[in-house]
């Protein structure tokens, strides 16, 4: 855990399914808006919240937005640390190459290495 | 040292999320539905935290399980709440 | 020590404005700052104006209400969630030609950055989640 990238500002764990529910969505406005403010971001996909990274997403019946053209627009927003929770991918059988952003996994230790160095943690 | 609320029940699938996201030193703290993990048939459940583990007095009174609370559980009130989000650098809420 | 409170979900839903409110008391009650109460997600519904419980049950908006002029806490709404879930002031009303407010001071519709800045500037941020 050297890297400077998992010592931000705030770290947003989200663990909600997309579509399913707006806690995806509400947790990655939390996030635009602070990386707007300049404050460095993490974020953290755990459980279901894992299904928000899967390739080919679309818009949901009338015309549900969803999350994924947020997600691609998270770069421009200077978020580039992803993270993954290896356990949470395990458990649905996800690798990384179905997924439409480059992430890292973690374990639990880190999991509790994260929450202790990031200054806020909001948990979706 | 990190304080984590947890606000399920042990049957679901958040205490997992909560276990994951804790450190050495750091406690959990039972509210609302999370008290029925006071239960002493849910400590195996508990065992990474044994010692760090409290439950909130007020939410277990309210649903009968303050005479049925195992005894390695500490028991506080709503300023034992406050003291212990003193204590802890910082909170974390898991619902 | 300086506090912020997030509260996530609607009143008489779950038991998170519940815990939320007693929680703030007792920080208020022992001599805390509580530098804010942000509202999100669901929880902008606490904020609801019209909200009228059976008389033998709290009234937790009137509870917000009265916890923050009497203690000058800021009680923040996000205004986009609000917004979403038809929780309106009376200049939002204006803007979108609704009549009649929903949401009326001491809360106040605010952006998502008060949250962020709420949360790194306190000492410590309690969230309260469904």
């Amino acid at each position: 855990m050297q890297d400077d990238t998992r010592q931000g500002d705030l770290l947003v764990i989200l663990r909600h399914a997309p579509h399913g529910s707006s806690w995806l969505k509400e947790g990655l406005d939390v996030a635009l808006v602070a990386a707007a403010f300049d404050r460095r971001v993490t974020l953290l996909f755990m459980g279901e919240g894992i299904t928000a990274l899967l390739e080919g997403q679309q818009a949901g019946p009338l015309g549900q937005k969803g999350t994924a053209p947020t997600l691609a627009m998270l770069e421009m927003y200077d978020i580039d640390s992803l993270l993954v929770e290896a356990r949470g991918m395990d458990a649905l059988g996800l690798t990384g190459e179905q997924f439409m952003l480059p992430v890292e996994g973690v374990g639990d230790a880190e999991i509790a290495e994260l929450l202790a160095s990031h200054a806020l943690v909001l948990n979706f | 040292m990190l304080l984590h609320t947890l606000n399920r029940s042990p049957l679901s699938a958040v205490l997992d999320q909560a276990l994951a996201g804790m450190g050495p030193d750091d406690r959990l703290l039972l509210i609302e539905d999370g008290v029925i993990g006071a239960l002493p048939a849910q400590q195996a459940r508990f065992e990474s935290v044994a010692g760090r583990l409290y439950a909130l007095h007020e939410d277990l009174e309210s649903r009968g399980l303050l005479s049925l609370c195992a005894p390695a559980v500490r028991v506080v009130d709503i300023e034992g709440f406050v003291a212990l989000t003193e204590e802890c650098e910082r909170a974390v809420s898991w619902y | 020590m300086r506090y912020a409170i997030l509260l996530l979900d609607a009143p008489y839903t779950s038991q998170a404005a519940h815990s939320a409110l007693r929680f703030t008391r007792a920080l208020l009650a022992k001599g805390h700052a509580v530098d804010g109460v942000f509202f999100y997600h669901d929880g902008v519904h606490n904020a609801a104006r019209l909200a009228a419980p059976p008389q033998d049950e709290p009234h937790l908006v009137d509870a917000w209400a009265e916890l923050g002029r009497e203690h000058a806490v800021p009680l923040q709404v996000c205004i986009a969630a609000a917004l979403r879930r038809g929780l309106l002031d009376e200049q939002e009303a204006a803007r979108h030609g609704k009549q009649g407010a929903s949401v009326e001071p001491p809360f106040e519709l605010t952006g998502l950055g008060q949250l962020v800045d709420l949360g790194l500037r306190c000492d410590r941020l309690i969230t309260f989640g469904p």
